[in-house]
């Protein structure tokens, strides 16, 4: 239906996969509406678009049940990238990456690119329990990851808690460790076969985000919009040269080619 | 499976409940689905693993009847009904104090049947358990007890289940006719129904042709998708995609539902699109888009807002408090849609208990009416605090509420003026002539399509039209 085609044309895709209850959903909901929610389970897919400058974004939050596997490789088709998340407290969900997910990837862009986010970083880490939900806050968030400057997130908290426990009640036992996740990627990278390519570091690549405070949840998603920005601009080009020019080179080249092995 | 209830949230109180405290046993009316295996699968209230043994009784119940070549269906104590349903691999039961009959309590584990196939499909659950008879399918269930725990909450509380019957919003005629032309020109290959709703209940149906032809579509699909929509309702700016069975139309494949919210941030109005290609969310997408400029253009949105139920004051009929009619009559559409009318629920039936005692009331009623023993065509019901009368004629099903002073002769005066103020407004309460369209790709590009389809339909059990 080319005629009906007035909706903003999405420009990439991005897809969240992940195993049920790690909290794909809410990270998504904390991303767009600023806000933590205990959402329900997604039914199949939903699709959402999101303005990124004068791109349009469209995210797939999928439904992490195994049930909705049939429809994995459609959410997946030409994504740009994708999200694979597990939730930190759960080693089995960091594997359902691995043994169920990572297949469903397959119908991705050649050049996908892929994030690890372990979420739920509030349960097993005191400095992912501040409070990040003003919007100043997500500027500074790379580089509170980086160099854990407490002070600085503490500064934009209106009311700094007591201690980290304050917030949750308890911590809980971390099962998976951020260098899980960063063999994990290395696992990825292989499979795709994009090893050694200049391919993107997996320091860069692997998240620990709280959807319940908000935690790097910014910094996640902008990191990536900014990574496939390349993507956009690529498929705009292709999309300008018109298929006879395209046609055009390729008889050009191929008649060369011709013409030298005859000579 | 242990990653299953490791990550029980803390939020879904039912399932955390304590099942050997007494508030657990006084449920007014407890649902357990469980395999052959004994295996648990759901239960209402308490952990599935909390209540294996009792789930383990049931199923030594079952056997044991089943070991003398009969079936077990329901068993009776001074204060419970436990009703048993077997289909295929999965035995349901329901544990009830609330004196409901036993068809009754069987249609709802019909229902809760048909919602788990309508996620799973009845070939894939009889796959899985021939495969593995021991299986735990709530693999496969989990993250989706709350979309049972929502249907049998609506099972407590909408007649529409009771009656089997489709309660649509009350709508000018015109206002109706524009939206099913809204909805028929926004078309795309392999869509097979459009359906509109405004605050749960139905505003338009629109149909493929050979889809009206082949089968119709029966109130219960259409509850399990009002059902869908409510649950799937936490993230309401998306647009969603996801596979469905609609078991009574065909129990063995799925349609893909495209499910859209058209009044954000507000969400009354949603747009439920189903198509057999799985590939088609975008042609579908667009065709919201379409529905949306044409609704926009029409100002339709602030019109359907405007909409609601009615008053029973309305009617005119003094001691008339509250009543239910279903016709048989109405041209075209009896076949196709089985509809029911009802007035909002008003003084003294306007809190929850009170609700639910009125309910109460009428599924006795119904249960009189439809007894396997002894059916009744009409009943006069004196009760406590109000009189009820139930008709069944072959053109209608009709219940109604009075006031506890009316007289016989008032009641039979005030059904004859009720009936005639229905005929009268008919037009706006039903919807008349669901309306059709025609999406099934021609017979040339068919051929191709046809055969994709087929490959997808052994492989998946993907549901072909043509």
């Amino acid at each position: 239906m080319p005629e009906g085609s007035k909706m903003k044309k999405p420009d990439v895709k991005v897809v969240l996969l992940g195993d049920m209850n790690v909290g794909k959903t809410s990270l998504l909901h904390r991303y767009t509406e600023r806000k933590f929610k205990d959402t329900v389970s997604t039914v199949g897919g939903a699709f959402f678009l999101k303005q990124w400058g004068p791109y349009n974004i469209s995210i797939w939050d999928t439904a992490g049940r195994e049930q909705f596997h049939g429809l994995g490789s459609m959410y997946c088709r030409g994504a740009s990238a994708v999200i694979l998340t597990y939730d930190v407290t759960n080693w089995q969900s960091l594997a359902e990456l691995e043994e169920r997910f990572l297949s469903l990837t397959d119908t991705a862009n050649q050049d996908c690119i892929y994030a690890i986010v372990g979420n739920k970083a509030d349960l097993t880490d005191p400095k992912a329990q501040l409070s990040h939900d003003s919007i100043g806050v997500s500027e500074d968030q790379t580089q509170c990851e980086e160099e854990m400057t407490e002070p600085q997130i503490l500064s934009a908290c209106p009311t700094p808690p007591a201690s980290p426990e304050s917030l949750s009640g308890l911590i809980l036992h971390k099962q998976v460790a951020h260098e899980d996740a960063v063999a994990f990627y290395g696992r990825i990278l292989r499979y795709k076969g994009l090893e050694d390519k200049s391919s993107l570091p997996p320091e860069k690549m692997c998240f620990e985000t709280s959807a319940k405070t908000g935690y790097n949840v910014d910094a996640l998603f902008e990191t990536l919009f900014d990574l496939v920005l390349p993507s956009i601009l690529r498929k705009r080009n292709e999309n300008q040269e018109s298929p006879t020019v395209d046609l055009e080179v390729c008889r050009g080249a191929g008649g060369r080619r011709a013409r030298s092995t005859c000579c | 499976m242990e990653a299953g209830t490791q990550e029980m949230p803390a939020f879904m109180t039912n399932r955390d409940e304590d099942v050997t405290s007494d508030s657990w046993r006084q449920h007014r009316k407890h649902v357990f689905v469980l395999s052959e295996a004994g295996k648990p699968i759901y239960s209402r209230y308490g952990s599935e693993e909390a209540l294996s043994s009792t789930m383990g009784v049931m199923m030594a119940l079952v056997s044991f009847v089943q070991s003398g070549d009969n079936i077990i269906r329901s068993v009776y104590s001074e204060l419970h009904t436990v009703v048993f349903l077997q289909k295929g691999p999965l035995v349901l039961v329901c544990v009830s104090n609330s004196r409901q009959s036993e068809e009754q309590l069987r249609g709802e584990l019909l229902y809760v049947y048909y919602q788990i196939i309508s996620m799973l499909t009845q070939a894939s659950i009889s796959r899985i358990f021939e495969h593995k008879k021991n299986y735990d399918l709530r693999r496969l269930l989990a993250g989706s007890e709350k979309i049972l725990d929502g249907l049998l909450n609506l099972v407590d509380s909408d007649p529409s289940f009771l009656l089997t019957a489709i309660h649509c919003l009350p709508l000018a005629s015109s206002l109706r006719d524009s939206l099913s032309q809204i909805l028929q020109k926004a078309i795309t290959p392999n869509l097979v129904f459009s359906i509109l709703v405004a605050k749960n209940q139905l505003l338009t149906i629109v149909q493929e042709k050979t889809v009206i032809e082949d089968a119709r579509l029966e109130p219960a699909d259409v509850h399990l998708l009002l059902n869908l929509i409510g649950a799937s309702s936490a993230f309401q700016a998306g647009e969603i995609w996801t596979p469905i069975c609609l078991p009574l139309f065909n129990p063995d494949c799925y349609f893909y539902a495209y499910i859209s919210y058209l009044d954000p941030p507000e969400c009354t109005v949603c747009l439920l699109l189903l198509s057999t290609d799985k590939e088609a969310f975008y042609a579908v997408a667009d065709c919201k888009r379409k529905i949306e400029e044409a609704m926009v253009a029409q100002n339709a949105l602030s019109l359907i807002a405007k909409a609601h139920s009615y008053s029973v004051s309305q009617v005119g009929v003094s001691d008339l408090r509250h009543f239910m009619y279903k016709p048989f009559d109405v041209p075209d559409t009896y076949r196709q849609l089985t509809q029911f009318t009802s007035p909002e629920m008003e003084a003294p039936y306007s809190s929850e208990e009170e609700k639910m005692r009125l309910l109460d009331l009428y599924r006795y009623m119904h249960s009189r009416i439809h007894s396997s023993t002894r059916p009744l065509k009409l009943i006069y019901h004196v009760a406590e605090r109000e009189t009820l009368l139930a008709w069944v004629t072959s053109k209608f099903e009709l219940y109604t509420c009075f006031s506890p002073l009316v007289t016989k002769a008032c009641a039979i005066t005030a059904i004859t003026k009720l009936l005639r103020w229905i005929k009268k407004e008919e037009e706006r309460l039903f919807i008349r002539y669901p309306p059709k369209y025609s999406t099934t790709p021609n017979p040339s590009k068919s051929s191709r399509g046809g055969k994709s389809d087929q490959q997808d339909s052994t492989e998946n059990g993907f549901l072909t039209l043509l």
